[in-house]
């Protein structure tokens, strides 16, 4: 009786064993993967690069945004520029090609419509360049790209989705792959955005607006060629390269929690254009 | 034995060097201004400055800009309110208590440029002796 319930329990710590193990087999990995992991997942075909980790894009990662930065005309030799290097006597100007719609928005802008004096994010190609830090995750099916600045949020899907009309929204819809050591990003259905296309040169963006996103890991750093495109208003393509340096260990994104009060507190210095 | 505890001197001196260095670079890393919510100039006057004195009667840690509030006398002798902008919270390395309401200082910066405002940015406090207090922006 004894030597029964021994072969008892022995076959049921083996099929304990066999059922996990079956599991495991099943699943790829001891872990279950989240349910969100799992939708929509297209089947990984080459490795992908690590890019994970947040990544301090403030001033010691490049010069502060400005009317000249990261767009500019011209720039003196030895300039910082963008990406870390420095500007030679061969230096190409990136300033957008503005369309006549363009030069006309750009001369009646007037600096209180600016919506960040209200809260409002700034949106690809100006959110990259702001001078915080953002976190990047890369989950099987998606990676989320999440910035300081504005408490943003961007989620890049990797699962073979085309955006829909249903996708319009501040930041776009974006969808992305990876090439090699780098991750392509596309975002288009973007609403209609005054200063779309940066916070200083009074340039706006159309739902036509589509950025193009190339990250990758130069070493230690963190490097992305940004390329906007928007034929209402852009006569070709602009673009520009930066890049990130690693946070300090340990390092977490603050909550940003911009405060309208505060934000619009400086237009009353700003003098009237219009009446 | 003399050379060795030199040389053991030395090192110390270097490695306390190095953590100084370390430690300052990290606090300037720390401190780094945050200034790039909206374009200063379109608001400032950037090639003129402009220094006052009075009270501190608010201050206001917030993001995307701090300010500072400050009651001082014109130089008709009446009462204005200045309103000084501020780097961002999340990198002025300011607390309340850096800055109490009620404090006499002395401050100098940029001049708003809408006529008849009271508007700084770009300022540097001190107390009425000339102590620095906090950083600037």
């Amino acid at each position: 009786m004894k030597s029964t319930k021994r072969r008892l329990a022995r076959m049921q710590s083996a099929g304990v064993l066999l059922c996990a193990a079956a599991l495991m087999a099943t699943s790829g990995d001891p872990l279950p993967r989240l349910r969100a992991q799992t939708a929509q997942t297209a089947p990984a075909t080459a490795p992908m690069p690590n890019l994970s980790g947040v990544w301090d894009g403030t001033g010691r990662a490049h010069p502060i945004n400005s009317e000249t930065i990261p767009w500019a005309r011209t720039m003196a030799v030895g300039r910082t520029l963008p990406d870390g290097t420095k500007a030679d006597a061969n230096y190409v100007s990136n300033f957008p090609v503005l369309n006549e719609r363009g030069l006309a928005f750009q001369k009646i802008f007037d600096e209180p419509l600016s919506p960040k004096y209200d809260c409002q994010p700034a949106t690809p190609p100006a959110i990259e360049f702001d001078p915080y830090y953002m976190e990047v995750v890369q989950w099987p099916d998606r990676v989320l790209l999440r910035y300081e600045k504005d408490d943003q949020l961007r989620t890049v899907w990797l699962d073979g989705r085309e955006p829909k009309v249903s996708d319009y929204g501040i930041q776009g819809l974006s969808v992305g792959r990876y090439d090699g050591n780098a991750l392509i990003v596309t975002t288009t259905h973007f609403v209609f955005d005054i200063t779309g296309f940066d916070d200083y040169n009074g340039i706006p963006s159309s739902p036509q607006k589509k950025v193009t996103e190339r990250y990758w890991r130069d070493g230690e750093q963190l490097k992305a060629t940004v390329t906007v495109e928007d034929l209402m208003f852009l006569r070709q393509p602009a673009s520009y390269t930066m890049r990130w340096l690693p946070a300090a260990a340990g390092y977490k994104l603050k909550p940003f929690d911009c405060d309208p009060e505060t934000a619009r507190m400086s237009v009353q210095f700003i003098p009237a254009k219009y009446k | 034995m003399s050379s060795a505890r030199n040389e053991t001197r030395m090192a110390v001196r270097s490695c306390s060097a190095f953590v100084t260095a370390a430690a300052v670079a990290a606090l300037l890393v720390t401190v780094a201004p945050v200034v790039a919510h909206h374009s200063a100039a379109a608001a400032y006057d950037e090639s003129k400055r402009v220094d006052t004195q009075g009270t501190v009667t608010r201050v206001l840690l917030k993001n995307p800009h701090s300010w500072v509030f400050l009651e001082a006398t014109d130089e008709k002798g009446q009462k204005v309110e200045w309103q000084i902008e501020m780097a961002a919270a999340a990198s002025i390395g300011w607390t309340p208590a850096t800055l109490p309401i009620g404090t006499e200082v002395k401050v100098g910066g940029h001049p708003s440029r809408a006529p008849g405002s009271h508007g700084m940015t770009a300022a540097r406090f001190t107390k009425l002796d000339g102590t620095p207090i906090g950083r600037g922006q």
